[in-house]
């Protein structure tokens, strides 16, 4: 049983030596990613390491594994805010723009490798799907912040588009194997599948998500098995799917938002624990998949990947970007910079092992073409992606430090946080009165401790540096409550990002304040309330902070009070090509053809009952 | 960190709105309206514009919202016809006086600013660099401490480099 010694020994190793190596090569910047990879490589039969390994199967159970709980860690992190602006937007490019991707680069690979017409989009649909985590640990290496649209555009794309690509992948395949014999039954294996594996991920992903929340809240455990529960639970999820030919990627990835989507007992144990997971898991997969190939095999494919790679990120990216997102009003800048950082991960390359255990004559090419592509595009665009970000604008200035807040866990859920603060000096909440604390209505004063002991509200009149606040509120006031609490430092921007230069009362005319600023708007709008125009054209259910393009300038939302707009105000140099934007063209066709309908479904929309996981 | 930059273009700077002669230390007003008739009829002297015209137009803005932006800070403004450039006019009161501000603070710095009905983008450019010079709290107190008219337009027209260095 020595083996197993070695084995362990081996693994461990490996994944100490990569996280080490990682925290130096973050230094330069490298694509962390690609460091495990190239370890991978390194340890593996022609670098120095010489292990012998081309076990397919143990790298497919591996990838499966490492896939299901990176997905279910993503779908735990997606805000419900950000997911619901953006799942339109995310879920065209993650559906459509897989489809425009995969198609474009089955075309290359087809020409550039001289294979059929099948085999190509089979290619195709195997590198078209994008990896979240590689994204998102770039950025946060290099301290880019990106706008709030942008980066859950990102993130839910790559939490949908995984299932997307694997669905077309199997679907290929099917064919493939099957050796469909008209287009009308090509076309129609196609929808089936696509039906099968969509409605089937969504249903599973729900269900389980919302029965895992279910049993998470009663019972009643040590605190240690909570998240073991949760991940053996997401993991269940999955092969649950897999089984019954759904989606199983689809259905983790849901479920992991659904659980997420309410605070609970053990909301904060188990973030932790899932994150410590998925970084295991995107080790573990990448040192595996480094291990499997042999590099001296992949040299003979160069060229035809290169070309490839350089059509996939020139063209079929910017292509499939460009429609999917354009219709949802996203700037030129936006759609390029989603464009660039459609990095390829670790999906590709274990999608690339499945036609390869399906015994597809060839595949072993392919592999070493996927495998190629993938490096690419971790090389030429991870590299690149804060340089991108800047040169595109869409990045934000560094965030001031967060203030010291601490996430209480309740015993029962009640759908509501329990934060303390330690107020900050210089913070808004020591330069202002007690009573003219701006805490919307949802947020109530639980207690202040100062100097050890529990002071009653009322009985201060203004809160000292050092003073402990217990609030109870809701999750989407707490960014509020960051900047009530934290200091001011460097808070220029975030005092113009957050209120603009002017504020006016909700029923002021939209027509006076446009007027003022130079700004055009229909002559049919012109009398409406500054609060009602943007509750109508801000086509989402209004919040604090929220803003609405109008020509120059932006128009915020300052106040709100039970989902109507109370305050209002204006950014006068609001940065380029971040928001929604509204010319008055745009305004009057919709104030004419669409408002009278629209604002009728929204009167119906909040009486259609919520599933249990929705409200909040 | 690279910051993004706010203006494309022409960078707007206060010394193209302000002249030395328009600050002015140690204005007296009891009240919102006694403080913008004091600086209307000083810029009527410079823009030949009648006083009783600029008042007007300078309430009619405050009517559709206050022009008192917080931390004892105003910014009035106004946009005139027959007016070829903008003007800006800084004054300092003696005593704080009651603006309706967003945050109900009193007000001892005002920093008005009138723009011809042309002006479109300068006149936001400037409204934005005036609001943010005047949220920098380090500014206001500086410009609190100031001795004198000089020592205000100094301040005022110095190279936001030197100060925010954030």
């Amino acid at each position: 049983m020595e083996w197993i010694d070695h084995v362990i020994l081996l693994s461990s190793g490996l994944i100490v030596l990569s996280i080490l190596v990682g925290l130096v090569s973050t230094r330069f910047g490298a694509p962390l990613l690609l460091v495990f990879l190239i370890l991978g490589m390194l340890a593996g039969e022609d670098g120095p390491g010489g292990i012998q390994f081309s076990n397919f199967y143990v790298a497919y159970t591996v990838g499966s594994l490492a896939l299901a709980i990176i997905l279910f860690d993503g779908g735990l992190r997606t805000e419900r805010k950000d997911f619901r602006d953006v799942l339109a937007p995310a879920a065209t490019l993650s559906s459509v723009g897989v489809v425009i991707t995969a198609a474009i680069t089955g075309l290359a690979a087809k020409w550039f490798m001289g294979i059929g017409w099948i085999e190509g989009l089979l290619v195709g649909a195997i590198v078209a799907s994008t990896d979240a985590a590689a994204v998102f640990f770039l950025l946060s290496v290099r301290g880019v912040r990106l706008r709030g649209r942008l980066r859950a555009t990102l993130e839910v794309e790559a939490g949908l588009n995984d299932p997307m690509a694997v669905f077309l992948t199997i679907t290929f395949l099917t064919i493939l194997q099957t050796g469909a014999a008209s287009p009308l039954d090509t076309a129609q294996t196609l929808m089936t599948h696509a039906i099968v594996q969509l409605l089937g991920g969504v249903v599973f992903g729900v269900l389980g998500g919302s029965l895992l929340l279910a049993i998470v809240n009663r019972l009643t455990l040590s605190v240690g098995l909570y998240p073991v529960l949760a991940v053996a639970g997401g993991l269940f999820v999955f092969a649950a799917a897999q089984t019954f030919g759904a989606s199983g990627f689809l259905a983790v990835y849901l479920a992991g938002y659904v659980f997420g989507r309410r605070r609970h007992k053990a909301t904060q144990v188990i973030e932790r624990f899932t994150d410590g997971m998925a970084w295991l898991a995107q080790i573990a997969m990448f040192l595996i998949l480094g291990l499997l190939i042999t590099p001296s095999k992949l040299l003979p494919m160069l060229a035809a990947s290169i070309g490839i790679a350089a059509v996939l990120i020139l063209v079929a990216r910017p292509v499939a970007g460009f429609l999917c997102l354009w219709p949802y009003k996203y700037s030129t800048r936006e759609i390029g910079f989603i464009s660039w950082v459609g990095l390829r991960g670790a999906v590709p390359i274990y999608l690339g092992t499945i036609p390869i255990l399906a015994g597809i004559p060839g595949s072993q090419e392919w592999f070493s073409v996927v495998y190629m592509v993938v490096i690419t595009s971790l090389v030429v665009q991870g590299w690149t992606i804060g340089l991108a970000g800047r040169w595109l604008h869409v990045v934000l200035p560094p965030r001031p430090a967060a203030p010291p807040r601490v996430d209480i866990d309740l015993p029962h859920d009640i759908g509501k946080d329990m934060l303390a603060y330690t107020v900050q000096p210089g913070s808004l909440a020591m330069r202002r009165s007690m009573a003219r604390l701006p805490l919307p209505d949802e947020v109530a004063l639980v207690s202040i401790i100062r100097d050890g002991e529990i002071r009653n509200a009322s009985e201060l009149e203004h809160l000292a540096p050092g003073d402990d606040v217990l609030l109870l509120t809701t999750q989407e006031h707490v960014a509020l409550l960051d900047r009530v609490f934290g200091t001011k430092d460097g808070a220029r921007d975030t005092a113009v990002d957050l209120l603009g230069e002017f504020v006016f009362a909700s029923d002021t005319p939209t027509g006076a304040v446009a007027a003022m600023y130079d700004v055009k708007v229909p002559a049919n709008q012109r009398g409406v309330p500054l609060g009602q125009f943007m509750e109508t054209h801000l086509l989402t259910r209004p919040s604090a902070g929220k803003r609405l393009r109008l020509g120059a300038i932006e128009l915020i939302v300052a106040e709100t009070r039970k989902d109507r707009i109370t305050r209002v105000a204006i950014e006068l140099e609001p940065m380029e090509g971040s928001i929604r934007r509204f010319d008055p063209a745009l305004i009057w066709m919709r104030s004419v053809l669409w408002l009278p309908l629209e604002t009728r479904l929204i009167r119906l929309l909040p009486k259609v009952p919520k599933p249990v996981w929705w409200r909040r | 960190m690279g910051t993004v930059p706010l203006t494309n273009g022409f960078a707007m700077e206060i010394q193209h709105l302000l002249s030395p002669d328009s600050v002015y230390s140690g204005l007296k007003a009891s009240s919102k309206r006694q403080a913008l008739q004091e600086l209307a009829e000083r810029a009527s002297t410079v823009t030949g514009i009648p006083a009783r015209e600029i008042l007007e137009t300078i309430l009619g803005r405050e009517r559709l919202g206050t022009t008192g932006v917080g931390q004892g800070v105003a910014i009035p403004h106004g946009r005139l016809e027959k007016i070829n450039r903008l003007y800006g006019l800084f004054a300092r009161l003696d005593d704080p006086i009651d603006f309706e501000s967003i945050d109900d603070q009193p007000v001892d710095l005002i920093f008005m600013l009138l723009a011809p009905e042309s002006a479109g983008a300068d006149h936001l450019k400037a409204l934005a660099k005036v609001s943010r010079l005047l949220r920098d709290r380090a500014m206001c107190d500086k410009l609190r401490g100031a001795d004198g008219p000089g020592a205000l337009y100094a301040l005022l027209t110095q190279n936001p480099a030197q100060t925010n260095a954030a």
